[in-house]
């Protein structure tokens, strides 16, 4: 199912981003190549433009003029601050640090060209002297395929990137849990705890011996999630796994143990769930832990539904079969 | 209510100093070669992470293209007619999909929505409960199959999908119940 799941989100994805594209292309929405009337305004007196040099400045734009190209109302001209950078005589190129106060589409433009953040980048071509400075036309950067040039930088190249860092970011904590783990085990720690819970470990996971050291490392799995320690918890979880792993027939199948194990980690009851009691806090929440009871009561009412279809499940044919007709091969 | 909030709160600090301490003890008192036993155990660590590399990677990318495309408005619209019977708020929904999908990104959706609506809102104490009791289920399922090579998921993605979905329908409740 996992699968289904991956190629939905890709394709969904991919359709959801090549709609979009063709949609804003065949609506012209960022009016690509209009040629926009503005004004460039200086701090006086107004400075002889010389070639290759950069100028700060302020662009003005008539509502009018906006109404006109993007067929928006604004309730004010618009004043953005600039910096142009002259490339001939009377032509220059236009960088508009775009604010909160822009118009949607501008920052959406901004966006769009990739260029730093906030900055719309263009080319002004100056047709006459003013009072406070030059009469000239905006014309925009173009962009195309806003959202699947998105896809794939923010997408795809991007996330490929991360993964790998949050891969090579477990390396050192895993480490050391393995082998703080190893000690627990090498001492006969790990059997003792998994004693100790062996009324509810053998119902929750009948085909794992009691005293086997993937119990063990289940139980401090699971307490450090309950703990939020989930510094903790990820490489107790995956030591967890491998020991499971040493229980099952049909290498690159899960067991019927894994499933159980899998979604008491993803439906996990939790106490302290301390990073969103810290956004709150910051967001001046007047009671920011107000929210713990219900924390509390939703994960666990998710964590018994969880297990009692887990082991439903696990029941049904064709989850059976899959590792029936794994150990007929054996 | 505080006490038990200052009780977590000290344990969450001292829990794992203490069980490092504790375990390396008992080690100690059993014979155990402990610093020998301790480099064995942690030379695999390098071996776990690579091993979870393209796992990560195939899950992380997906999700990333999702995200990236402006699906994700595309899948609230499809399926809020579904959660405007439960009483879930429109606004509400974004998060309720991006909790399995990625933590960082339901970290942003719900500072995002907390600043719109106020932390005291509905809305706001809606998604702060889905955000605290959510888990980033298709990176847990990752990265714990991934570990050992498993392909063949069986069971353990339906369950998970039902567990969390039970988990939104009860807490859109409760949060109705208490705070609406």
């Amino acid at each position: 199912m996992l699968n289904y799941i991956w190629l939905s989100l890709i394709v969904i994805g991919i359709l959801v981003a090549v709609t979009i594209d063709f949609r804003d292309i065949s609506t012209d929405k960022f009016r690509n190549g209009e040629e926009i009337q503005t004004e460039l305004i200086f701090d006086s007196p107004t400075p002889q433009l010389e070639k290759g040099k950069h100028y700060k400045c302020n662009i003005f734009i008539p509502a009018s003029e906006m109404q006109k190209i993007y067929g928006i109302q604004l309730s004010q001209n618009l004043v953005q601050e600039a910096e142009i950078i002259v490339s001939n005589s009377g032509e220059a190129v236009i960088k508009i640090t775009t604010d909160e106060q822009s118009p949607t589409i501008w920052r959406e433009h901004a966006g769009a060209q990739r260029k730093n953040g906030d900055i719309l980048q263009g080319k002004v071509r100056i047709t006459r002297m003013s009072e406070n400075g030059f009469v000239a036309v905006l014309i925009l950067d173009a962009v195309k395929f806003v959202k699947l040039n998105s896809v794939t930088n923010d997408g795809i190249v991007r996330y490929a990137k991360t993964a790998v860092e949050l891969a090579i970011g477990l390396i050192g904590i895993m480490a050391l849990w393995l082998g703080v783990m190893k000690i627990a085990e090498a001492s006969g720690l790990i059997t003792k705890l998994a004693g100790f819970l062996k009324p509810v470990t053998t119902r929750l996971f009948p085909d794992v011996p009691p005293d086997h050291p993937a119990m063990g490392a289940m139980i401090m799995n699971i307490s450090a999630n309950i703990l939020g320690l989930a510094n903790a918890a990820t490489p107790l979880g995956l030591k967890a796994m491998e020991e499971l792993n040493k229980l099952n027939k049909k290498l690159g199948t899960a067991t019927d143990a894994m499933c159980t194990f899998l979604v008491i980690n993803t439906s996990n009851v939790q106490l302290i769930p301390a990073t969103v009691i810290a956004i709150r806090a910051a967001a001046g929440s007047t009671n920011p832990t107000e929210i713990l009871g219900a924390v509390i009561v939703a994960t666990t009412v998710s964590t018994i539904v969880g297990v009692t279809v887990v082991k439903l499940f696990a029941r049904l044919k064709i989850f059976r079969k899959q590792l029936e007709a794994v150990s007929g091969e054996l | 209510m505080q006490t038990f909030i200052n009780i977590t709160q000290t344990l969450s600090v001292i829990a794992i100093p203490s069980i490092i301490f504790f375990i390396v003890t008992y080690g100690i008192i059993k014979k155990v070669k402990i610093y020998e036993v301790f480099v064995e155990g942690a030379k695999e660590g390098f071996n776990v992470g690579v091993r979870i590399i393209p796992y990560l990677v195939a899950m992380l990318v997906a999700i990333g293209i999702f995200r990236a495309s402006g699906a994700m408005d595309f899948l609230a619209l499809i399926i809020s007619p579904i959660t405007n019977l439960i009483g879930m708020p429109a606004e509400a929904l974004p998060m309720a999909i991006m909790r399995p999908l990625s933590g960082s990104g339901a970290l942003g959706v719900m500072s995002e929505t907390i600043n719109t609506h106020g932390a005291d809102s509905l809305i706001g104490r809606m998604v702060s409960v889905m955000m605290g009791s959510g888990e980033t289920t298709f990176y847990v399922l990752a990265i714990y199959f991934g570990s050992v090579s498993i392909t063949k998921t069986r069971h353990a993605v339906p369950a998970g999908i039902i567990a969390d979905v039970a988990g939104i329908i009860t807490l859109v409740w409760l949060v109705n119940l208490i705070f609406g």
